[in-house]
């Protein structure tokens, strides 16, 4: 998979990280089953420090995305099905753009919804 | 198949040395040593011994070592004609010297140790028999095949400035941003051939009680284990694959990376099988299932291949660092 980080972006690299993966597991582009690069290997790659890809896949274990197991590596736990999801979240966004609403009000909207 | 791109084969002179000429002067003074000792060997000579390690097959002496001489002359040619022209890795040009050197070796010790042997013997007949002669053959042919394809230079570090050409596909990036592209493959061949042809094995040599069975089940095993998986990334570091044992491993450096694409591979019809592979073409690498591989050309006319799903992220991606290690 193609994971990518911007040291320029506000977000903090490791969750620049843990989004993309989680992106590609609620996309189905991501099976249950698939492996990660292993951490070390994923730092060197990418240029980052080590601590930032494990805090990354630390996040994504403790929500039950991935399971992290000595030897094997970060291995993806659960495949979802969120067609549904996309579908909503499809509508939201044509609708914000119907109405002319910034995204960064849209989110503020969504964020405050999930809350 | 996109091109009749021949590939530069380097270091041709260092190649017909090692692969040609040295195996063919060792078999000449293979084949003088011998002469020298024509006064000395019965007439006829022993050639071949039964498995009771006594002689069953007779030749004059000229009649052996032309044969030996044909053979091995015959090899190294065929291994340098090879060499050059498919040699454009030097992984192809270390094969072809060492088993050009090896097999010389093997048989111009055979030969000469088992007309050693006969030195003094009135009737050919009685000579002993060979096993030392045989372990001694294997030996050297082993060590020296080793060492002619140490001999072998390694591929030269061709550099080049010039960023890959605006039709190949890019893979567009913030300033900033960095990316990394890894993705394993798996070879459905290497398991649904290999795998139960082990098996077989390892059942047949503990009902036969034949241990030698086993051992080339294990070899074919630690084989099957280098061609079975493999990790693939791209990266600032360019184009990695190995197994997970560490080797096989092909790396092209970004400075290498002329243009990447996508291509659709047929195994057997564009490499002629599985495993890691060098076609007629000269383009080379791990072909381990059919359907998408990531085609780099690299500098040097050389072109490395390796199957793996979504070779086209991989080609942009790799166009993208290519260029952008360019301008920086």
């Amino acid at each position: 998979m193609l994971l990518r980080v911007d040291p320029s972006s506000p977000e903090p690299l490791f969750q620049q990280l843990a989004d993309q993966v989680r992106r590609a597991v609620a996309r189905g582009e991501l099976t249950a089953g698939a492996r990660l690069p292993a951490a070390r290997e994923l730092s060197t790659s990418l240029d980052i420090n080590l601590h930032t890809v494990l805090r990354a896949y630390q996040e994504l274990r403790d929500e039950g995305v991935i399971e992290l197991r000595r030897g094997r590596g970060a291995v993806v736990a659960r495949t979802d099905d969120l067609a549904a999801l996309h579908e909503a979240v499809d509508q939201v966004v044509q609708t914000a753009r119907r109405l002319h609403v910034p995204p960064a009000t849209t989110l503020a909207l969504l964020k405050e919804a999930l809350r | 198949m996109t091109a009749d791109r021949r590939p530069t084969i380097p270091h041709r002179r260092a190649t017909t040395l090692v692969t040609l000429v040295a195996p063919v002067a060792l078999t000449a003074v293979a084949v003088l040593v011998a002469l020298t000792w024509a006064d000395e060997l019965p007439d006829p000579v022993a050639t071949h011994w039964g498995p009771g390690g006594t002689p069953d097959d007779f030749s004059s002496l000229a009649g052996a070592l032309l044969l030996l001489a044909l053979t091995s002359v015959l090899l190294s040619l065929s291994c340098w004609v090879l060499a050059l022209r498919l040699g454009a890795e030097a992984t192809t040009r270390r094969i072809a010297a060492g088993t050009s050197v090896g097999i010389a070796a093997l048989l111009a010790v055979l030969v000469v140790g088992s007309l050693a042997l006969q030195r003094g013997v009135d009737d050919a007949r009685d000579t002993g028999p060979i096993t030392g002669v045989v372990v001694a053959a294997f030996a050297t042919g082993l060590v020296l095949g080793v060492v002619a394809a140490l001999l072998v230079p390694g591929d030269p570090d061709v550099t080049t400035t010039d960023a890959p050409p605006a039709d190949a596909a890019r893979l567009p990036l913030a300033p900033d941003e960095r990316a990394a592209w890894t993705v394993s493959v798996w070879s459905p061949a290497a398991i649904g051939v290999a795998l139960p042809v082990i098996a077989l094995q390892v059942v047949l040599s503990i009902v036969l009680d034949t241990w030698l069975l086993l051992a080339i089940a294990a070899v074919l095993a630690a084989l099957l284990a280098t061609m079975l998986v493999l990790r693939v990334t791209v990266s600032a570091a360019g184009l990695v694959a190995r197994s997970p044992l560490g080797w096989p491993r092909v790396h092209v450096p970004l400075e290498q990376v002329v243009a990447a694409h996508a291509e659709t591979i047929s195994p057997l019809r564009d490499f002629g099988g599985w495993g890691y592979r060098v076609a007629l073409d000269g383009r080379a690498g791990f072909v381990l299932r059919a359907g998408d591989a990531l085609v780099v050309e690299r500098t040097g006319g050389r072109t490395t291949v390796v199957t793996v799903d979504d070779a086209a992220t991989a080609a942009a991606l790799l166009n993208t660092l290519a260029e952008r290690s360019r301008v920086s």
